[in-house]
């Protein structure tokens, strides 16, 4: 009896790893393959006039190593991330909780706030870019009307001003995702817990240490990663506004690596610029994840 | 089929079959022997890139659909921005893909498609086909500059690309402004033949006329700036590299003094012009805001009303200077043969021959000078027989004066610099520029675009890259004489 019902479990163990077994193969093919990929060709020579594909060692790992303008392009992604993302995180939990309650054409408000987002990010940069045109752009004439007189600003020009005018364009479009999750987070909440703490005379900063946060942490968290990857990988906003400049100073990783790769057709150095960036981006993720004790 | 393109259609058809008659329809044609032996390959269908925008009209609106009718071959037109055509044909190329038959190269990545191995070498369908005497007929400096690699043809010049100066003539020629000139600075109001003259007349207009019209508006935007960086620092006697050692030169006096001068034209330039590109230009230049600008030959066509009612040009503003515009040299002589095209046919081409006759065809004597007025097309007079045309001499007034200006920017005009990976080398100015207009030192700005050029010519490697540069500076184009 006892092996019989073994010997059934063995196959309802076969079978459950049979029905799954096609699509983990795809899933390792379409996610697996490239990665492989990528990191045999950053240890090849592929280049615009020729392809090498010996194995030349990690001679272009060496070389990202001492390469200024990728770390560069590092540390702008970085500050760029640092900034946008909690700005959109706090703009977007504060129209959360202003929409939380009852409120005239809610739903109608709501959907205006979200059409940002829905914008395709080349469109949202080539948008942003007339706005601040000096010639053209209504930006530049709203100031001068506040300040009275004519203002000459360049925005995607003058160093002083081109990372606000980027930030403003990817705050812009993306604050409404972080209000949206955050939104559908806030709305699950219990007010039983909220009613409770009212009376027992909790102040607001309480009750969103105490009841608030812990209750939206999980989606905050993972709102934060995926906000947090796309500013990593920022590309499209800043590309129709600045192509990275003036100079190379709201140069990117992703700008950086597109530039290495499709203008320059350093292939093998690009591929290595890109695995270099996954692993770090993996390690990131994997860290912050634990953190949230999520990894489970 | 529609009514207006039946009229369409039959209109440029018979356009076409007008010309080819009085041609005497001879067998021994370019476009004729281009015809006869595609014939052969009706039912196929060439794909050819194009630069996105008003281009593609040519093939879309007139070669095309003629082509089709003439041989039975379907011409798809596949389009890229500019900036990418260099970056789609590689792709293409690398990935194996046959994605296109006919390209168009912008003559200064000839080279590097070249060696690349994308384009298919040209001499022997040139010999086949009889092509040699009617590409000798192209004006010499695209004919010279922008076919070859290396001693074979890899492309049939296709544009004649040169960045001469419009100016309002009124301006110019107002008896009270010529008097009030004079008494300040000591010479005749002309359009300027030096970068100084230049500044001393766009300052007098500005602080004549300005916030209603600006003494001039300049390409600024780094993207079209570099060609007339390239073209300003070369007329007044700079050297990109040492001949001996290939170092970068371009961080010479010459060219901290060019920027500086850029930097300081500015102020008599309209608030923003860091920003201009070709558009705003144009734009400022047709609605009378500036006296003087310096831009691709499509400007002087348009602002003297050529192609005025035509539906692809509707975006056009009204032009208010057709009656007043003048054209002249920039200053220093030798204006930029910035970017232009050459037609090639792509070695992972599945339809090499078919490719390659429609591109003799289309470049041929008689199609081209139809091609090249086309009011709605981008392409610019690049046969001799182009700026001779009298057909096109009487386009409109001053067409004759037009045709004369671009013969003589095609004589004296300069090449763009073209080398192993040039677009890394431009990649380099235009970042120059961007910096420039980000208010960074002139001298450091060149010093690290100079160790930046030097850095990839080691990579590339200095020997083979200065065999490259020693060719390209020899050429008559490449430097005043």
């Amino acid at each position: 009896m006892h092996a019989k019902s073994s010997a059934l479990a063995d196959n309802a163990t076969v079978l459950r790893y049979a029905l799954v077994a096609p699509a983990v193969f795809i899933i390792l093919m379409i996610g697996l393959y490239p990665f492989v990929k990528l990191a045999a060709t950053s240890v090849q020579d592929i280049t615009m006039f020729g392809a090498d594909r010996s194995f030349q060692g990690f001679k272009h790992y060496a070389r990202l190593m001492e390469d200024d303008r990728l770390w560069e392009a590092i540390w702008h992604t970085t500050v760029f991330t640092a900034i946008a993302l909690p700005i959109e995180l706090i703009l977007g939990y504060l129209l959360a909780l202003l929409f939380l309650h009852p409120l005239p054409f809610r739903r109608t408000l709501i959907a205006i706030i979200l059409l940002p987002t829905v914008i395709s990010p080349i469109v949202a940069g080539a948008t942003w870019r007339l706005m601040l045109d000096q010639r053209f752009g209504p930006i530049n004439q709203m100031i001068g009307w506040i300040v009275g007189g004519e203002v000459e600003i360049l925005w995607t020009i003058n160093p002083t001003f081109v990372w606000p005018a980027v930030l403003a364009a990817e705050v812009w479009q993306w604050t409404p995702f972080m209000f949206l999750i955050l939104l559908a987070a806030l709305s699950n909440v219990d007010t039983e817990q909220l009613e409770a703490a009212e009376i027992d005379g909790a102040g607001p900063w309480t009750v969103f240490r105490k009841i608030l946060l812990p209750a939206i942490l999980p989606v905050v968290v993972i709102a934060v990663l995926i906000r947090g990857l796309d500013l990593v990988r920022v590309f499209d906003v800043i590309w129709t506004m600045t192509q990275g400049g003036p100079g190379t100073r709201t140069e990117t990783i992703s700008i950086y690596a597109y530039q290495m790769a499709f203008r320059e057709f350093e292939v093998s150095y690009s591929s290595a610029i890109a695995f270099f960036v996954i692993v770090l981006l993996t390690v990131i993720v994997i860290a912050a994840l634990r953190r949230v004790e999520l990894a489970r | 089929m529609d009514r207006r393109r039946f009229f369409g259609l039959t209109a440029t058809s018979a356009l076409a079959y007008g010309v080819l008659g009085s041609s005497g329809a001879s067998a021994q044609g370019a476009a004729t022997q281009a015809i006869e032996a595609a014939k052969q390959y009706a039912g196929t269908t060439l794909n050819v890139l194009y630069e996105a925008g008003l281009q593609p009209l040519d093939p879309k609106n007139f070669t095309g659909p003629l082509w089709e009718e003439l041989t039975g071959i379907k011409i798809n037109v596949i389009e890229s921005p500019v900036d990418q055509m260099f970056t789609k044909t590689m792709q293409a190329h690398m990935a194996n893909s046959g994605a296109y038959d006919v390209l168009n190269v912008i003559p200064n990545q000839l080279p590097d498609l070249a060696l690349a191995g994308a384009l298919e070498p040209l001499d022997g369908f040139v010999e086949k086909y009889a092509y040699g005497d009617e590409l000798d007929a192209i004006a010499p400096v695209y004919r010279d500059n922008q076919m070859k690699v290396e001693g074979t043809i890899y492309g049939l010049p296709d544009d004649g690309d040169v960045l001469i100066m419009y100016y309002r003539r009124d301006l110019f020629d107002d008896p009270e402004n010529k008097a009030a000139f004079m008494d300040q600075h000591g010479y005749e109001l002309a359009p300027p033949t030096t970068w100084e003259q230049f500044s001393q007349i766009g300052q007098f207009f500005t602080d004549k006329y300005a916030p209603d019209i600006y003494g001039a508006g300049m390409l600024r935007a780094p993207g079209n700036a570099q060609y007339l960086f390239q073209e300003r620092f070369r007329v007044e006697g700079g050297k990109f590299f040492d001949d001996e050692t290939m170092r970068a030169t371009v961080n010479s006096q010459i060219g901290v003094d060019i920027f500086n001068a850029m930097i300081a034209e500015n102020d008599f330039m309209p608030p923003g012009v860091e920003q201009w590109g070709f558009i705003e230009a144009f734009n400022a230049f047709l609605a009378g805001d500036i006296a003087m600008t310096i831009s691709w030959p499509p400007v002087g066509r348009w602002a003297a009303g050529y192609g005025k009612g035509t539906e692809a040009l509707n975006w056009i503003p009204e032009t208010t200077v057709a009656d007043t515009i003048g054209y002249a040299l920039p200053p220093g002589g030798h204006p930029e043969l910035a970017v232009g095209f050459s037609l090639a046919v792509a070695s992972g081409s599945q339809n090499k021959e078919a490719a390659y006759l429609f591109a003799q065809w289309m470049n041929s004597e008689e199609i081209s000078l139809q091609r090249v007025q086309l009011p709605y097309a981008l392409r610019d007079p690049f046969r001799t027989s182009h700026f001779e045309s009298e057909e096109y001499r009487n386009r409109w007034p001053t067409a004759g004066e037009y045709l004369d200006t671009l013969k003589a920017g095609a004589e004296t005009g300069l090449i763009d610099l073209s080398l192993i990976q040039t677009d890394r080398y431009e990649e380099g100015i235009r970042q120059a520029l961007s910096r420039l207009w980000g208010g960074d030192d002139p001298q450091a700005i060149l010093d690290d675009l100079a160790a930046q050029w030097d850095e990839l010519t080691d990579r590339i490697g200095m020997e083979k890259q200065k065999r490259v540069y020693l060719d390209w500076s020899s050429k008559p184009n490449a430097y005043p004489t």
